[in-house]
């Protein structure tokens, strides 16, 4: 890299790094809360006896599952407009990643809780709880410990998946390192800078990950 | 009488594995229920707390009567109801492994019968020395052995002031030396006038601590009586067979 390449990375990291911050981060977030609620309710309408809320959570899924993340954005945020609603773009990105966490985490909570033994729900029963609170007291809180491993990496995927809202005009970490693109033209170095950011963020991540796992591991076997 | 069960029919698809049992026991007594593998004897035992719905017959437990009929739905609050009345040994002990032994003996208590704290805890430190095991409520159940989670399973159960007590075969996961341990309990529960009821292999442990035996196959009662008279002189000759199968394979 020659001098002026070397300032143009220096200049433009902390910009980058505080988009990441500001923008992508808590996309991300919020994003993955929202999508973690309605995982549960959605896993909770699958075990359900209820047959219609059975059908409208197994629809919501497949329909999910099996279209492109960035074909559902482009839906809520260049489609939606044709029939009259208008959503800013960081609204319209946190539907659209709520609904797909939603819907993967839906897979990752019910066969959570189809992992805990049937023996827990018979002793729950046991000794008088109703189906309500042994989900409560009794099986999401084992369901739960389970999850945590495939709900952390699905995290850390929409942490990179959050790039794609700049494709709807959302201003994070990878919409403005095209803008420094546009304006210096140095392509290879700006994307490899913001994938070096990225990559700080999920290595942060993957290490928190490891550590959560390692105490959660500690509390359930000898 | 404690508990009155008439004609209770149980399948599971197209197999039929209770072909009309009836039952009774009275209040302070031990059944003891016998069989090779298949006869039905833990589908019965998982009838009287519901577990398994039964799709014919009639049980009375203490006052409360249910009647059981095709196409007739029990409502999921008679069943709860009467399992609060009932408490249940499991083979392999069940004991919830995200709470210390003294909050799995509480959880019923205060959860379920919604007792004051203070009050389930002495309830429960009490019960948890009744089994030998008082200084361990601060223990996870994957810090104690077989045997000793056993012991805390059935603390749990008590727990609940039962009015029946039903154990399904619950030495049948531990290691030999760790089945003594249990045993010794469960003898001091019938000594103390418990009402109980017990699925089990154990032969000797059957004769010794129960009142009255089933001997159960195919899904038929096919002797009861006295233990002297159902293990030791059994009448019918497939008892007879029974129980010499099982007294040249007995320890």
């Amino acid at each position: 890299m020659n001098d002026r390449q070397i300032q143009i990375v220096l200049d433009s990291f902390w910009p980058l790094f505080e988009a990441a911050l500001k923008y992508t981060l808590p996309l991300a977030i919020s994003s993955f809360a929202i999508g973690l609620l309605l995982a549960v309710l959605t896993a909770l309408a699958q075990i359900s006896g209820v047959r219609i809320l059975k059908f409208i959570a197994r629809a919501y899924v497949w329909i999910i599952r099996g279209t492109p993340l960035l074909v559902q954005l482009f839906i809520i945020f260049y489609g939606l407009p044709t029939i009259g609603i208008i959503l800013p773009a960081f609204v319209a990105a946190l539907i659209g990643f709520s609904l797909s966490v939603g819907a993967y985490g839906s897979e990752i909570v019910r066969s959570a809780i189809q992992s805990v033994p049937k023996g827990q729900w018979e002793a729950a029963y046991s000794i008088g709880m109703t189906r309500g609170q042994a989900l409560r007291r009794v099986i999401l809180p084992q369901a739960a410990r389970v999850s945590v491993p495939p709900l952390a990496n699905s995290f850390i995927g929409l942490v990179k998946d959050t790039s794609l809202a700049s494709s709807i005009t959302y201003i994070e970490l990878f919409y403005k390192s095209q803008q420094v693109v546009a304006r210096t033209y140095e392509a290879l170095i700006l994307y490899a800078e913001a994938a070096v950011i990225y990559l700080i963020f999920t290595s942060v991540l993957f290490v928190l990950q490891s550590y959560l796992e390692k105490r959660l591991g500690r509390s359930l076997s000898s | 009488m404690m508990l009155e069960i008439r004609n209770l029919h149980k399948a599971f698809g197209s197999l039929e594995v209770l072909k009309g049992i009836d039952v009774n026991l009275e209040k302070g007594k031990v059944l003891a229920i016998i069989g090779p593998s298949g006869s039905g004897k833990t589908t019965l035992l998982r009838c009287i707390n519901l577990l398994e719905m039964p799709d014919q017959g009639t049980m009375k437990l203490s006052d409360r009567e249910l009647d059981f009929q095709p196409g007739r739905k029990i409502s999921s609050r008679e069943v709860t109801e009467l399992r609060k009345h009932t408490g249940m040994v499991f083979q392999s002990y069940n004991l919830f492994p995200h709470k210390n032994v003294m909050d799995n003996i509480m959880e019923g208590p205060v959860v379920v019968q919604k007792k004051d704290k203070a009050q389930a805890f002495k309830t429960a430190q009490a019960l948890l020395e009744k089994v030998g095991l008082g200084d361990r409520g601060s223990y996870y159940p994957h810090q104690l052995s077989g045997g000793q989670q056993q012991r805390v399973g059935i603390a749990r159960a008590m727990a609940m002031e039962p009015d029946v007590l039903l154990f399904d075969e619950p030495t049948s996961a531990l290691d030999p030396e760790l089945v003594g341990e249990v045993l010794r309990v469960i003898k001091q529960l019938a000594l103390e006038g418990r009402t109980m009821v017990i699925v089990t292999h154990e032969m000797k442990f059957a004769a010794d601590v129960a009142d009255h035996v089933i001997l159960m196959d195919g899904g038929h009662i096919i002797e009861q009586g006295p233990p002297e008279q159902v293990i030791n002189h059994p009448q019918s000759a497939r008892a007879q067979q029974f129980m010499n199968r099982i007294s040249g394979e007995d320890i």
